[in-house]
């Protein structure tokens, strides 16, 4: 686990989710895992406020909230970036929509997340993600890869993924280190290494030591 | 009574028609010699060139042309003769042949050919009567100045058969008489002959009443198409904002209550346990409940079997105390069943909402091949299309009429409403 925090010092965290249901749930679930659930919202307007106020080390936002119900977390959460680029957001979201996905990591995407609701169901995994964002990671919902692997045209260097490399990629896009993927895969940590470097040679990328930057090399790849 | 329809003989002249139809006599003269002769060449030139290779574009040109000159008529029709007659819809095939085959362009032909006999008619009434009329009327002026010797004599005035002349006041009388009569029956002859120029104008200038069909068609068919994708719309949201969200909620109580599992047993965790159980358990009732409604709000299941069942069961659901009548000799379509089903559902919600009211009713009835139904309530009254609750109101009508249907509104203020929509069954 790498948090940059004083782990004695809760994080304080925005919430902004037009759900009732989810929004408290939600709210249980952070104070429950030792964050300071310093304002909770149903929509994005007044956020800039908010944030400006609370000064917050994270926001945790739905895309599609009130009034159009369409994608205005997902404005709101570039425009936060774009006055405060160091603010940690996690965007959550009923579905995941790889044009949104592209959009929110357009520019600097470190410390930066998007994911899928459901993630919630696994709540270690979660309150993980949430720290790695914290910490400056990219963490991109598994979906999202899976669609740009199944939409990329360029089948066939995709195609030339092992499964296991396909496990790797999953888990290096969502934000994580190589020994968190050995971990999860039960798999040596040189043989992950060498998974990664196949990865990497295999789609003609140029290596990166950083672990939100692998992840927005392969995004942008899959993208092109 | 009478002496409004004795007025009329004389406001008539002060009548935009009256002027108009004139007017078009007038003009129409003139405009339906050279539309004949058009029409005549036209058709006598291509068909005579019909040999050559310029035979074939040509008669695209006079077909087009006379398709211009008709919207011309058109237009002189609505200012003149008050005739509204709508844009016919040109649906051209491709290519030469669809210069040649449009059809408007034909009739518009038809109609120069038998605009020439009428424009001969009018020119002639509308003339004679004026000029009758005119003369008859200042008779007594100009009588006098009117003279010839006959045996030696200085006759004035005009002269009747033989030797007999209207000279004496009894006979000027008699002349200006008629002249009156002529100038008052002027105005309706006028406006007799030019309205066979107005059934022309109708029939021949505007859409048939088989593109009129398909132009109804087209936008109810758009119309269904839309209702269908906001419903589509509106399922998405309901399902996100709803059950989904519950089950994610769910997920995530079951997901803390899987780690208390996982941690040491405590009196401490076990109450936690229970409480993210018995929210758990909550979430997946909510859950079961937002799915019910929503999949009724789709098809409720009572439709299958009619509507009288469907509408018993809506019937008893109102927030009103409703009253059932169904009358129906035999089942229609499926569609028209969902139709009539979600407007009742959507003006008994109305009622209940806005109206006061304190019962409704919901009559339904087949009538020589129509679906009859009726929703009334005894509440203020006042509801219209386009008012405030009338946005529903047009959704409502624009579904009605994806089956030919209409919907009508009694709601005088003050009430009772009366909501009428009438289904014709195929």
């Amino acid at each position: 686990m790498t948090t940059t925090k004083d782990r004695s010092q809760p994080l304080r965290v925005v919430i902004a989710e037009d759900s009732v249901i989810l929004r408290e749930g939600l709210g249980h679930l952070l104070q429950d895992r030792g964050f300071h659930v310093v304002a909770a919202v149903n929509d994005a307007r007044g956020l800039e406020a908010l944030v400006e106020n609370h000064r917050p080390d994270l926001v945790v936002m739905d895309i599609r909230m009130p009034p159009t119900h369409t994608n205005e977390g997902l404005v709101a959460a570039i425009a936060l970036r774009a006055r405060q680029p160091d603010l940690r957001i996690l965007v959550f979201s009923q579905y995941v929509e790889t044009r949104y996905a592209a959009q929110l990591l357009a520019g600097d995407a470190a410390g930066l997340g998007y994911l899928l609701k459901d993630r919630v169901a696994d709540v270690r995994d979660f309150i993980d993600a949430l720290h790695r964002i914290v910490a400056g990671g990219t963490v991109l919902d598994p979906e999202v890869v899976s669609q740009l692997l199944g939409a990329s045209r360029r089948t066939d260097s995709v195609d030339s993924l092992t499964p296991r490399e396909r496990q790797v990629l999953q888990l290096m896009a969502e934000g994580r280190a190589n020994a968190a993927i050995s971990a999860k895969l039960h798999l040596s940590g040189g043989a992950v290494e060498k998974h990664v470097t196949n990865i990497f040679t295999k789609l003609d990328l140029a290596p990166s030591p950083d672990d939100h930057r692998r992840v927005l090399a392969v995004l942008r790849w899959l993208e092109s | 009574m009478r002496q409004a329809e004795g007025m009329r003989l004389l406001t008539v002249f002060g009548e935009r028609r009256t002027w108009g139809a004139l007017g078009y006599a007038f003009i129409g003269f003139p405009l339906g010699v050279a539309g004949f002769v058009f029409a005549v060449a036209g058709l006598a030139v291509s068909a005579g060139l019909s040999v050559t290779l310029i035979g074939v574009p040509l008669l695209g040109f006079v077909v087009t042309a006379a398709g211009i000159i008709g919207a011309g008529y058109r237009r002189l029709g609505r200012s003149l003769l008050g005739v509204e007659v709508e844009k016919p819809t040109v649906r051209r095939r491709p290519g030469l042949v669809g210069y040649v085959s449009e059809r408007n362009g034909w009739r518009a032909l038809l109609f120069l050919l038998l605009r020439f006999p009428l424009a001969v008619v009018d020119f002639v009434v509308a003339t004679a009567f004026t000029a009758y009329s005119l003369g008859g009327t200042s008779y007594p002026i100009w009588w006098h100045f009117v003279h010839q010797r006959v045996n030696g004599r200085e006759r004035h005035g005009f002269q009747f058969v033989g030797n007999t002349f209207a000279d004496t006041p009894l006979r000027v009388l008699a002349v200006f008489a008629v002249g009156v009569v002529l100038l008052l029956a002027a105005p309706w002859a006028v406006r007799v002959v030019t309205g066979a120029d107005r059934l022309l104008i109708q029939n021949l200038l505007g859409p048939t009443k088989a593109s009129r069909r398909i132009q109804t068609l087209e936008q109810t068919r758009t119309m269904a198409v839309d209702d269908a994708a906001a419903a589509l719309r509106r399922i998405e949201r309901d399902l996100h904002d709803g059950a989904q969200s519950r089950l994610v909620s769910l997920a995530m109580s079951l997901g803390l209550a899987k780690e208390e599992l996982d941690g040491e047993t405590s009196e401490e965790t076990l109450t936690r346990l229970r409480a993210l159980i018995d929210s758990a358990h909550r979430e997946a009732k909510d859950t079961i409940v937002d799915l019910r409604d929503l999949a009724r709000g789709i098809h409720p299941p009572a439709l299958d079997r009619g509507l009288r069942d469907a509408l018993a069961t809506l019937a008893a659901r109102a927030a009103l105390p409703t009253t059932l009548q169904i009358d129906l000799p035999e089942r229609p379509s499926a569609a028209v069943e969902s139709i009539v089903y979600f407007c009742a559902a959507e003006l008994l919600t109305n009622a209940a909402k806005h109206s006061g009211a304190r019962r409704a009713s919901v009559d339904i009835r087949g009538v020589n091949g129509h679906l009859l139904v009726r929703v009334g309530d005894d509440g203020a009254g006042g509801a219209e299309l386009g008012r405030d609750g009338g946005t529903g109101l047009i959704g409502l009508t624009d579904r009605i009429a994806t089956v030919d249907g209409r919907l009508t509104i009694d709601s005088p203020d003050g009430g009772p409403t009366l909501v009428t929509i009438d289904i014709p069954l195929a």
